[in-house]
């Protein structure tokens, strides 16, 4: 166990102006850690996206569209990861916003935070 | 956890996104409360509530008619804010203990200049010197960079002369607005601790709404 390098899950939401894509999400992730961390940082920060989704029906209460996703990277890397989603202002054209729900150690906690 | 306020924010009529929209993202990322700062406009003045707060952003080129606008404002809004850039601009407001906030004093490119002497203005007149991070998320390379150094070279004299940094959004629309959480977050890229977020988002924006730092000042006055 302990040579295995410490994670964190980090469950987050996204308004949007219209749906995207899980795909064009991951991209704009990386290329925002790039811009801020550089190639030494993005490798550090083993980020991988375990899954995004949108909501089926948004409860902010306001038309935008709405989805959830988790995200892991490593532990010691995540609050610069939650500074890396929260400088992302648009997926492929259209304008977003990411908030970190919670954090977890486990993906098991981190499904609990939905 | 404490009460975290957003004292730069821009809705209708300025944008097209009404204050209620800003109030309910914001509720739902864990603010108790935001201020409205249009540009030179005070007409959302009949949404005021417990948690929006009315504000002004006055903005202009020459130091007379700043005068002339703050003495226009004054009194009539609970957050005075003085776009800021220009170096004549950030001298005069932060001489000015009626103005509450100059906001983003580097600029929204990182233009602007902020001198020893001008923050120990700003402590003593209880100006509070605004952190923009909007200019972070919507800037990319060179431009963010030179934000970033701006950003870190102010920090560290506002923290060195004791002056009040506070962080805002300066958010246009409701993807604008980030999570307390994440404004922390981002505060640390120019060295900001975590604690000195917190209370530049909570303490210190609370205290300015309250006037806390002018009471001494205008006991003299009268």
């Amino acid at each position: 166990m302990k040579n295995r390098e410490r994670k964190r899950y980090l469950v987050f939401e996204v308004i949007s102006e219209r749906e995207i894509d899980k795909r064009e999400l991951l991209k704009e992730i990386w290329r925002s850690v790039y811009s801020l961390y550089g190639d030494v940082g993005a490798s550090e920060s083993k980020i991988w996206l375990i899954g995004y989704d949108k909501k089926k029906d948004g409860d902010t209460g306001i038309d935008v569209s709405e989805g959830m996703g988790i995200l892991r990277c490593a532990a010691y890397k995540a609050e610069e990861v939650r500074a890396a989603l929260a400088c992302i202002h648009s997926v492929n054209g259209a304008r977003v916003g990411i908030r970190v729900v919670g954090i977890s150690g486990t993906i098991k906690g981190a499904t609990r935070l939905f | 956890m404490p009460n975290f306020f957003d004292l730069n924010v821009h809705a209708y009529p300025e944008t097209d996104v009404p204050v209620e929209d800003m109030l309910r993202v914001a509720k739902r990322y864990g603010y108790a409360g935001i201020a409205i700062t249009n540009n030179d406009d005070i007409s959302n003045g009949n949404n005021v509530s417990n948690s929006i707060f009315r504000g002004v952003e006055i903005r202009t080129n020459s130091v007379s008619e700043l005068k002339r606008k703050i003495k226009l404002y004054y009194g009539k809004v609970s957050v005075l804010t003085v776009h800021g850039g220009k170096e004549e601009i950030n001298g005069a407001a932060l001489k000015d203990f009626r103005v509450d906030i100059l906001a983003h004093p580097c600029g929204e490119k990182g233009e602007g200049e902020l001198s020893h002497v001008m923050v120990r203005y700003a402590a003593e007149n209880g100006v509070a010197i605004d952190f923009n991070l909007n200019a972070i998320i919507r800037s990319k390379r060179s431009d963010r960079a030179r934000i970033l150094r701006k950003m870190r070279e102010i920090f560290k004299i506002v923290r060195k002369y004791k002056a009040m940094p506070v962080i805002t959004s300066n958010a246009h629309s409701v993807y604008d607005l980030r999570a307390p959480r994440e404004m922390i977050a981002m505060a640390s890229l120019f060295r900001m601790q975590k604690e000195e977020a917190v209370h530049a988002l909570s303490g210190i924006p609370k205290g300015i709404l309250e006037k806390k730092w002018k009471k001494e000042r205008e006991v003299e006055v009268i």
